[in-house]
């Protein structure tokens, strides 16, 4: 278990409004994640995985508690400042991999690194090293709807990667796939996870994700049910 | 802003056909708004040249009781200037007269001028060279309404000092042709010698042309600056540049709605490109940035695209001229029968601000709602 912790979620609580009431997505949730870990939020549909990931990622802030990622409480952070870190430490992984359509498979690795005015010359090389992490060098000029799932979420790894975030987030990224592409792109990110020590965090149903997982948090009704660390039930 | 137009320029290039729809219709409101401005411009320029060669000369001298707009004040406008104060002006009197072409009455101003004068292009030298006891000279449209021709005779009246009328035939020996209405219709000219023979006002005149900028002041006469005479036709001709304004005005309507709707649909159908923007580090202001700087750069490529077709047909048009019909001619303003636009810098860049500041506008205006979105289901492409 590695020691740096980077993220600190201290009794959070999120509730959205649902129509006159409102509705606990999460409840008193308080974990910890050290750099390099691989883990994942585990849970039935509802259970708050996709909006713990959110804080975790400050494209959401708690109702109550604290949420320290890097340092940074989400909750104090202005639009700009949550901007930063996502653009500096996050990296993210959608389930529909959202790429942008009009953009290359090379623009959209490169898109990221442009937020962080890196020059031509150095966009292009770092572009093209994460392309071949995801062994799609040979494509860079093509557009994403040209590409099969697996190639289109591979993109996606690489784009979330080329800016080699602290944390990568990755919201059910193997549910649009296949099995053997979503084999390829697990292998591929824990790859990654070990020779970059990037800590991923994952949401995902998906028994096949959780086969890779290091550390699974069980998620129900918006409460930690279970900590699992590889073969050892850490907390409950 | 560097990243934002580099992005919008990667957008709007991706979008293809979408792109240089809007662009096209907005080039052709640009090169419209360009050719009817020049053409104005032109018809402007080319009215103030005539009026000033045919008319006005460098400012006008004019008697205190007359009023070029009041036919009344023909009959007692007019003085005597002593001849020492008369250096670098050329007299002219007017009175009224009748004609009689073709056995009709037609009422007309009769204008005696000095023959010797070169200020204004009135081919007065045809009086000199006439043998005829009375030559006269008259324009293509006054011609035309009385149906004369050159070497015609026709009976003229007036009357003299006293009120006491005259009748003589004239001679026509000269028909010239000018753009400017006010020195053709309905006129007259003979030499002011005669004229002071015929009407006995021997020294009077009712105004003088000037041949330099500002004579020196002379009690009884007033002097209007070319600028002066020019007012009421500039005015004349910036009411029609307001008139036709108007027609431009809903092209660009046009265009900018059509960048509106594009924007609109933009922010509805990319919500998912827009969370995905968030998502990586953009602030949600410049991604308003970002949709603000696309919608503007449509001006941008409008305006590369008008270059491509309207350079060359703006110069075409600008070299052979608009040809303008007759009787538009006979609308009592000076205007050529062929009109050569001119485009000014100021128009250029006057019309390349007004495309780019309302594309801008009109783009940032639905690209406020993006600084309000909620990233979360923006990622997801739910509406908001």
């Amino acid at each position: 278990m590695k020691t740096d912790i980077i993220i600190s979620i201290e009794n959070v609580t999120k509730k959205f409004k649902d129509g006159d009431g409102e509705f606990t997505a999460l409840s008193n949730i308080n974990l910890e994640f050290s750099k390099g870990e691989f883990a994942g939020f585990v849970g039935p549909s509802g259970s708050g995985k996709t909006t713990l990931l959110n804080i975790i990622g400050s494209l959401d802030s708690p109702t109550e508690g604290n949420a320290l990622v890097m340092g940074k409480n989400i909750a104090g952070l202005s639009h700009k400042e949550s901007a930063l870190l996502r653009n500096k430490h996050i990296g993210f992984i959608f389930q529909v991999y959202n790429l942008l359509p009009v953009y290359t498979v090379f623009e959209n690795v490169e898109f990221a690194l442009l937020l962080q005015n890196y020059s031509a010359s150095e966009r292009k090389k770092r572009v093209m090293e994460a392309l071949e992490w995801v062994g799609l060098q040979n494509m860079p000029d093509k557009k994403p709807s040209k590409l099969s799932g697996g190639e289109g979420q591979r993109v996606a790894i690489a784009r979330a990667m080329v800016k080699r975030p602290e944390i990568l987030i990755a919201d059910e990224p193997t549910a649009n796939l296949d099995a053997k592409n979503a084999h390829i792109i697990l292998q591929m990110m824990k790859k990654l996870n070990e020779e970059l020590d990037t800590t991923f965090l994952f949401s995902t149903h998906d028994e096949k994700v959780m086969e890779y997982l290091d550390r699974i948090v069980h998620l129900e009704d918006g409460k930690v049910v279970r900590d699992e660390v590889k073969n050892k039930v850490a907390a409950s | 802003m560097i990243l934002a137009f580099q992005l919008a320029y990667r957008n709007l290039m991706g979008a293809g056909l979408r792109t240089w729809l809007n662009a096209a219709v907005l080039s052709f409101a640009f090169v419209i708004i360009l050719f009817f401005n020049g053409l104005i411009d032109g018809w402007n320029q080319q009215a103030k040249l005539d009026n000033i060669e045919w008319e006005y000369g460098n400012g006008q001298l004019i008697h205190e009781d007359y009023d070029l707009f009041d036919p009344f004040s023909v009959q007692d406008g007019h003085g005597v200037l002593p001849v020492s104060e008369q250096e670098n002006l050329v007299p002219i009197l007017v009175r009224q007269a009748s004609i009689y072409p073709e056995g009709r009455m037609l009422s007309i101003s009769l204008k005696g001028i000095a023959e010797e004068q070169e200020i204004v292009g009135l081919p007065t030298h045809l009086l000199t060279n006439s043998t005829a006891e009375i030559p006269v000279i008259i324009g293509k449209r006054m011609a035309s309404a009385a149906n004369l021709r050159v070497n015609d005779e026709v009976l003229l009246r007036w009357r003299d000092v006293n009120g006491t009328f005259d009748a003589q035939h004239v001679t026509i020996v000269g028909i010239f042709d000018s753009n400017v209405p006010t020195i053709d219709n309905g006129q007259f000219w003979i030499p002011i010698k005669k004229l002071w023979e015929m009407t006995d006002m021997e020294g009077h005149a009712t105004m003088f042309i000037s041949t330099v900028d500002q004579p020196k002041e002379i009690p009884g006469w007033n002097f209007r600056s070319q600028e002066d005479l020019l007012r009421e036709l500039t005015e004349i001709i910036e009411m029609k540049k307001a008139s036709s304004s108007i027609m431009y005005i809903l092209l660009l309507a046009i265009a900018l709605l059509a960048i509106f709707d594009t924007q609109v649909l933009s922010i509805f159908r990319r919500q998912k490109e827009i969370g995905t923007y968030i998502a990586l580090g953009m602030t949600r202001h410049q991604v308003v940035g970002l949709f603000t700087v696309e919608g503007s750069m449509y001006s941008i490529f409008a305006m590369i695209l008008g270059c491509a077709y309207g350079v060359p047909l703006l110069i075409y048009l600008a070299a052979t001229g608009i040809g303008i019909p007759e009787a538009s001619q006979e609308m009592g303003v000076s205007i050529a029968d062929r009109i050569y636009p001119v485009y000014g810098f100021a128009l250029i860049l006057g019309t390349i601000a007004l495309v780019v500041i309302s594309a801008t506008i009109v783009s940032y205006l639905p690209a406020r709602k993006i600084a309000k979105m909620d990233p979360v289901n923006a990622i997801k492409g739910k509406l908001q």
